[in-house]
Order: C-alpha cells, then structure tokens, then sequence
C-alpha cells in the first residue's frame, strides 16, 4: 500500500512539475509578446490566454504540488483535483473555442465550413493544457476511487 | 390537548428519534473542496479561473461563432445591400433615419458598408440588437445561472467579503456588480439585497458609473477586442478608487453579514432554462426598444445639426481636457440612449488607439443609460442626484487622469 501511495505520489509530483513549466513558458512566452510553436505544443503569445491562462497552469501545478504529498488524506486530494479542475477549464476553453471557429465558412466563404475545414481546425498544434489533460483525468479517477472506498 | 412540560420533551424526543440520524462525521472530498475555494490562499486562482472560463467562453461564443461567424455576414452581406437597394428616397430623412446615414463626398450620397457605419434603425439598429446583443447576452446569462446554481456565487461572496469592506460594501454586492454585467437595469434593483442606505447608494453609483453592460461588452469584444482589457482594468481601477473614496465622504453604517454557504450540487436543468429565459425576455423588453429609440434619436440630432453644434461648443473640453477628438461628443450623446450604440459610432471616427481607449472608458463611466436612470429614479430621487452629482465630478476627474497618464507615457 505504502509502495502504491509512494508511486502515485511520484507520478503527481511530476504532472506539478511539468504544468508548472507550462504555466512559466505561457507567461514568459506572453511577456515577450510573441507566439511560439514546437512541433505539436503551441504556446500562446497573448496576455488573455498566454498570460491569464498561464498564470491558471501555474497555480494548477502549483495545486499538484502542495497536494502531491499524501494523497490519501482528503485536504490533500482535494487540491489535486482542483488542480485538475483547473486544467479542465483551460483545455476545456481551448477546445470550446476551436468548435465555435470550425463551424463558420469564414469571412468570405460560404455559411459553414467545409469537411476538410472543419477537421483541419482541430488539427495539432495544441496549447499546452490540452496535452495535461488526460493526466489530469487519470489522476481524478484515482482519487474518486479512493473516495468511494473510504 | 394540553400538554405539560416533560410531556413536551418526551413528545421532541420522539420527533428528534425519527428524524434525527446519528453518527460520526467525515469530511468529504466535496466538504474539503468547497473550503479550497472560500480560503483566500486557494479560493483566489479558482476565482480567477472561472472568471477566465467566462470571458473565454463569452469570447469564443458571442464574438466568433455568432457575430462574426453569421450575424455580421448576414446583416452586412444580405440585409443591408438589400434594404439600401429596395428603399426608396435615397439621402432622404426617412431614408438615412431607418436605412443608411451615409455620407456626403463630393455632393454625392455615399453608402455604408457595414452595419456599423449605416446607422440606420433598420440596420445598425436590428444589427445590435441581434446580431451582438442577443448571442452576448443569452451566453452571459447562461453562465451567470450555472454558476448560480452550482453553488459559487455564496463562495465568491464570501472571497471578496474582505476587499469589498473597504469600499463600504460586503461581499454579496458581487451580486448586483456581476449581474451588471449582463444589464444594469436588474443590478439596480438587486442592490436591495444590501442592508444599508450608504451600501446601496454606492452600489447603485458604482455599477452605474463603472460596470459596462453585456451589450457594451459585446460591441467592445466586435470593435475594440484588443483594447478591451485596458478598457476594463482602467474601469476596475476607478470602481475601487472611487469605492474607496464614497465609504469615507457618504455617511452611514456598513453592517457585516453572514452567510450560509449552500453544498455544490449539480444544477438543474428546468432552473437553468427558467432563470435564463426570464433574464434574456425581460433584457430584451427594455435593450430593444431604446436601441431602436437611439438610432431615431441621434439620427434627428444629427441630421438638424445639434451633435456638430454641440461637439463646436464642447471641442475645447473634449480635445483639451479627455485628450479625444470633437467628433465623439456625438457617441456622448447616444451614450444616454445606448451605451452599446455610442461605442459602435466611435469605432468609425478616426483616432488613435490610445483616444479610442480614453473615448470607450469615457462612454462607460458617462450617464448610465436612460432605462438605468429610470430605475435608478424608482430607487429614490434623492439617491438619483447624489448619484448624477459623483458622476459629473468622476467623468471629469477620471477623464483628466486618464488623458493625464496618456500624456506621461507618451501615448496621448
């Protein structure tokens, strides 16, 4: 059992520690003003969601972080899953945003999207939150499992 | 049947036997996360989250998918060609009243391009009202509702209780603030909920001064989308800065208030649907009328020559003192109409970015519309002047100093 706690520990330190990276790079990369993409990982350069939405990351892995310890303990999962709340909102923003720009034809183009336009909208590069998204739905299960056998 | 006093307790112990559960207490993960966010330490990024959640989600679905999506390609593409091309009297007082004010160059009637330049009731009228208003409007509400009955409206009250306090209120005022950003209409009467005359004059002063309805809100996110932060934090600033400065000269008692903060629970629909329906309709009984009412209005002022008379007379307070041009005495005027309106009609007289930032900020803190001023005179008349009196002195003011900081960064 103290194995499994020690691993899962582990694994959410790590998820802190990358969204906290995020959450800096969105900031820094906001500050500086200027968008930046590495191949699949887009980092917005826009003070609304490189700089709010950054300093959001940040305090989502900051919130892993100061959870991290025993999750066990209800106070401590308690600020995993907001941490992981966070994330949602972001990721859940970006995607939400994505849908309202694939639907339309454009300025000049007909009422709707094209098929092709429509898919291509969700085509990578994604923001940072997206990628921490699925870690952050595997570490809410975790914790409600561990809820509904207390 | 009369019963004798150990009567009475056995019969309130049978009663508290049958309905009563013991047992020992645990503290839920639901318990535990409700107090993250009523803790300033915690409570403040969750804060800040929804409130990014709710401008994103105002932005992605009011701005891009509606309005720029098909509102403005239908009311630009199709209606007004349409109406300018099947209306007869062309540069007639009908003719630029309902369909397009146009322009003269050259001794020739120019049309309109777009909605936003025409002016007509017809147009730019229906433009605003359905194209920007409705979408923005239907999605603030719905957001406002769900976090309602989410059960995080009692714990962003009790958040912002301490920060509140220093400007005279507590934190249930979040209440009519953030209801004001839908209309002000509804926020004035909500400012009921404060138990004090003092809290309610500032209150009412307050939203009518610096708080931007949803319609102003959503013109700003059409027109300016890249100043609207500045626009919003120089309002923000002068909500606490003028906050501050009413709590010491109003005189009064600020009580302190307890509140019962209600478990998350997961919102229900049929509620939902109601409260949003009765936001939106009774929204649009009062927006509608005085949108089209306004395009009228400041249509005749236009076309007698009142606006230029008045920008001529005003020139050297506008230029010289608020640092914008003459021409924005006319957005001023509409302003008492529709806020939303005045902002559409500067974002088509040529000025800086930095004018255009002051002459939105300006509009904003000005008169509160003419259907707030109603309500705020069914509030009392007495709270009315006092309102209108902190008003003048705060456009003045806080004009100067915004042209003033222009000046000292060099942007001015």
């Amino acid at each position: 059992m103290a194995e499994k706690n020690n691993f899962v520990m582990i694994g959410i330190a790590i998820l802190g520690l990358v969204t906290v990276a995020f959450g800096l790079a969105d900031i820094l990369v906001s500050v500086v003003g200027d968008g930046t993409g590495l191949s699949i990982i887009e980092i917005p350069g826009d003070m609304f969601r490189g700089g709010w939405g950054g300093l959001i990351v940040l305090f989502a892995g900051l919130f892993y972080l100061s959870g991290c310890k025993n999750v066990a303990e209800v106070h401590n999962a308690s600020k995993v899953v907001i941490g992981s709340v966070l994330i949602w909102i972001m990721a859940g923003t970006d995607i939400f945003a994505m849908i309202t720009e694939s639907i339309p034809g454009g300025e000049e183009g007909p009422w709707f999207n094209s098929l092709s336009g429509f898919f291509g909208t969700y085509a990578p590069p994604y923001a940072p939150a997206i990628f921490l998204l699925p870690f952050s739905l595997v570490v809410v299960y975790y914790i409600l499992k561990q809820e509904r056998a207390r | 049947m009369k019963l004798n006093p150990d009567e009475r307790w056995d019969l309130i112990d049978s009663i508290a036997r049958h309905v009563v559960t013991y047992g020992e207490y645990r503290h839920t993960l639901k318990d535990a996360i409700g107090e993250l966010t009523v803790k300033p330490m915690t409570g403040l990024p969750i804060a800040i989250a929804v409130m990014y959640c709710f401008w994103s989600v105002f932005g992605s679905f009011a701005g891009t998918l509606c309005t720029d999506g098909f509102f403005v390609k239908l009311f630009d593409g199709y209606w007004l060609p349409w109406l300018q091309e099947v209306f007869p009297g062309k540069g007639g007082w009908i003719y630029s009243i309902l369909i397009d004010a146009g322009g003269m160059t050259n001794g020739e009637f120019i049309l309109s391009d777009n909605c936003f330049e025409a002016f007509g009731v017809l147009t730019s009228g229906l433009f605003v009202a359905i194209g920007v208003v409705l979408p923005a409007i239907v999605i603030f509400y719905l957001m406002l509702t769900l976090l309602e009955d989410i059960g995080y409206m009692p714990r962003l009250a009790v958040l912002i209780d301490t920060v509140l306090h220093k400007i005279g209120l507590h934190g249930y005022a979040i209440v009519p603030t953030i209801l004001s950003l839908g209309c002000n209409v509804p926020a004035v009467t909500a400012t009921r909920i404060l138990e004090t005359r003092k809290q309610r004059f500032i209150m009412m002063t307050l939203l009518a001064i610096f708080i931007p309805c949803g319609a102003q809100l959503g013109i700003m996110e059409e027109v300016i989308p890249d100043l609207i932060g500045y626009v919003l934090l120089y309002l923000v600033i002068g909500y606490f800065i003028f906050g501050f400065i009413l709590n010491r000269i109003v005189p009064g008692k600020s009580p302190e208030i307890l509140i019962d903060v209600p478990q998350y629970q997961k919102p229900m629909m049929t509620n939902v649907r109601r409260k949003l329906w009765m936001r939106v309709s009774s929204f649009f009984k009062v927006a509608v009328p005085f949108v089209l009412l306004g395009c009228v209005v400041v249509n005749v002022l236009y076309l007698v020559g009142f606006i230029q008379w008045l920008g001529d007379l005003l020139a050297p307070v506008f230029v010289g003192w608020f640092g914008v041009p003459k021409e924005t005495a006319g957005p001023l005027i509409a302003a008492f109409l529709r806020k939303d309106l005045a902002v559409a009609q500067l974002s088509v007289i040529e000025m800086t970015q930095y004018q255009m930032l002051s002459a939105v900020v300006l509009v904003s803190i000005y008169f509160p519309c003419v259907a707030t001023f109603a309500m705020m005179l069914k509030e009392g008349w007495k709270e009315l002047i006092g309102s209108v009196a902190v008003l003048t002195v705060v456009v003045f003011l806080y004009g100067g100093i915004i042209h003033l900081i222009g000046k000292l960064l060099g942007v001015a």
